[in-house]
């Protein structure tokens, strides 16, 4: 059996195993004793001054002095130098950058100042309590009430000339709500200011002419005196392009609206009134830049991509015996993004 | 005896007519011809065409220079002719024919006519190096390094330019006389729709897109107005040499040279960049500081 036994150790052997154990408890519980006391929150006073808490955080508090004060030094140079900027009238982006270097360096200098030099702590004070107790709150409650209501029903008239003021203002600052959304629009969304005879004017009241544009030309023209108005900005504003020498026809039925090859739309886009100012030539598309809506040219300005779900509507055109271009009458449909009213497809 | 003269009357027009109206044919393409000289004209005065009044011709009577105090057009000397033809059958006539007439092609625009275009179209094509054409097929052609300097290009556009005179002439501006406050109103007016009020550029329909106008010499950015290539519009009676004089200086220095307060323009990319910058750079780094700050040494 005894050769079954597992192996004995010698008492010489237990005792060393021993020594070692108690050792390692004893390190264990200095390492934990230092961990306690250098993270746990204490109070500061009554700390010892060799007190764990009251070391510098940094493990070379020269270094770290010496960085400080690199930082410091640099931080005044660059406000020296926004000093200067600032005396020369230097770029605005030299006198920010100097100030904000400047800044920065005195900073970093002094959070690295707090975190690294300062006693690491952390430290804890303990606060009274903040909340008074209930017999004194108990109190207070009621010395407002009684004496407060008191007050308030001695002062009757005052009261109700109050209560009534506030009303009445209750029911003014409804009006702000009413009064801002504006006059009622009536029946200026269906019209412009072209009208029959109207002549087409470029943005400085230049009357055009047949000759001027060439083939693949567009300007923007507006009735005659609309041109420097906001309406006439807004909603007059018409593109016209020239895009054959010949009379040229969009669309059936109106084969006189684009006499010697000139064709006029309005610039509004019918999804939602940008200013449809891109004219590709080549293509024969005009171009909304807010939401890439195409229409072509060429055929009555039928959408062809994009959001715009109507064509543009086209201005008939005339040229009269002097090489003016006028208008034969106002839009035949509303300009622009669609509205509740709008009847016409 | 009168049913035989009918007869014979009859007989003899229809003969007649079997006879002349194969002319019709020819008279169609003369008038196509005549069509490749209308593009640029313009009755307005002062616009990009020698009705101004300011203009000088040679011994032989053929415009040389035209234009006023905002910008000079000068067509290129007929000196050039031997060289630019050379030039044009090494570099262009493969596409554009030997005759400087095009290649019809069923796209829009491919390998088109080149006769009576004018000496700014040919010499801002090959100037601003978009032809010889890198890609032939491009949907559209880029602005590089030009293959041939300016002097061949002026030779070329002298060649082909003898082939049907025509205008407008090679543009100088004259900024000191322009009005850059007007130019900016003209700019976006007429410009910013598809260049952007930044003059960068933008898209435009079916992969094409309108190119920056931050590194372009003053004398294309006439030519480009003037000749419209490509997509862009022609602007001739449209605007005055004035105008685009105005439209040049505007573009050189406002938007060539932004004055910015920041010191970073972010490309004039607006608050939406400048708004993604300011958080990915800005908060990002407050962040790190701020970890820093609460950090437990």
């Amino acid at each position: 059996m005894s050769d079954e036994t597992p192996e004995q150790l010698s008492p010489h052997d237990a005792v060393t195993i021993e020594m070692h154990q108690e050792e390692l408890a004893a390190r264990r519980a200095r390492e934990a004793q230092d961990l306690a006391d250098t993270h746990t929150p204490v109070a500061i006073s009554g700390l010892r001054a060799d007190d764990p808490h009251l070391q510098p955080a940094a493990k070379n508090p020269h270094t770290v002095e010496l960085v400080i004060s690199i930082c410091f030094i640099l931080g005044i140079c660059a406000m020296a130098g926004f000093g200067a900027a600032y005396v020369v009238n230097a770029k605005p982006w030299i006198i920010a950058s100097t100030m904000g270097i400047g800044l920065f360096l005195f900073g970093v200098g002094l959070v690295a100042w707090g975190k690294y030099l300062m006693p690491r702590g952390p430290f804890v004070e303990e606060r009274h309590t903040l909340a008074g107790d209930q017999v004194e709150r108990d109190a207070f409650a009621a010395a407002i009430v009684e004496r407060g209501g008191g007050v308030v029903k001695r002062r009757k008239v005052l009261a109700g000339i109050l209560g009534g003021g506030l009303g009445i203002f209750g029911i003014v600052a409804l009006f702000p709500l009413l009064r801002s959304l504006g006059p009622l629009p009536k029946g200026t969304l269906f019209h412009t200011d072209w009208r029959k005879g109207s002549y087409a004017v470029d943005s400085s009241g230049r009357r055009v002419t047949v000759g001027e544009l060439a083939i693949g030309s567009i300007v923007t023209v507006y009735p005659e005196g609309t041109e420097n108005t906001d309406r006439g900005q807004a909603v007059d504003q018409t593109v016209l392009i020239r895009i054959s020498n010949e009379d040229f026809v969009t669309e059936k039925g109106r084969e006189t609206w684009g006499p010697k090859g000139y064709v006029a739309y309005s610039k509004l886009c019918t999804h939602l009134g940008c200013p449809v100012g891109l004219y590709e030539q080549q293509l024969q598309l005009l171009v909304c830049p807010c939401h890439q809506s195409m229409f072509n040219v060429t055929n009555g300005a039928i959408p062809q991509f994009g959001p715009a779900p109507r064509p543009l509507p086209q201005l008939p055109l005339y040229i009269d015996s002097e090489g003016y271009i006028r208008s034969q009458s106002d839009y035949n449909q509303p300009v622009g993004p669609g509205f509740w009213e709008r009847t016409t497809a | 005896m009168t049913y035989s003269f009918i007869r014979r009357s009859a007989l003899g027009l229809g003969a007649g007519l079997f006879v002349v109206a194969p002319l019709v044919l020819f008279a169609a393409p003369a008038n196509a011809g005549n069509y490749k000289t209308i593009p640029f004209q313009t009755t307005r005065k002062n616009a990009g065409t020698p009705n101004s009044s300011d203009v000088t011709k040679n011994a032989k009577g053929q415009v040389t220079k035209y234009g006023n105090k905002y910008i000079t057009y000068t067509i290129p000397s007929s000196s050039l002719d031997k060289l630019g033809q050379a030039l044009f059958m090494e570099n262009c006539a493969s596409c554009h024919g030997s005759q400087a007439n095009g290649v019809p092609t069923s796209a829009v625009g491919s390998y088109p006519d080149l006769v009576g275009l004018g000496p700014a179209t040919i010499d801002f094509w090959i100037d601003s190096g978009r032809m010889p054409a890198k890609d032939p097929e491009a949907v559209e052609a880029l602005r590089r390094q030009p293959a041939l300097n300016p002097h061949q290009a002026q030779a070329i556009a002298a060649w082909v330019d003898s082939l049907s005179p025509s205008y407008p002439g090679i543009p100088t501006p004259h900024l000191k006389n322009a009005n850059v406050s007007e130019g900016q109103q003209l700019f976006a007016l007429n410009c910013a729709a598809c260049h952007t009020i930044e003059g960068d550029g933008d898209a435009l329909a079916y992969s094409t897109f309108a190119p920056s106008l931050r590194h372009i010499p003053a004398f294309q950015v006439v030519e480009a107005i003037r000749t419209g290539p490509a997509n862009m519009p022609r602007f001739t009676g449209n605007l005055s040499d004035q105008q685009v004089d105005d439209i040049v200086k505007y573009v050189t220095t406002e938007i060539q040279h932004p004055n910015n307060p920041g010191g970073f323009g972010l490309g004039g990319l607006g608050p939406v960049a400048e708004g993604f910058i300011a958080l990915l750079v800005g908060v990002g780094f407050l962040a790190l500081i701020c970890y820093w700050i609460g950090d437990r040494s």
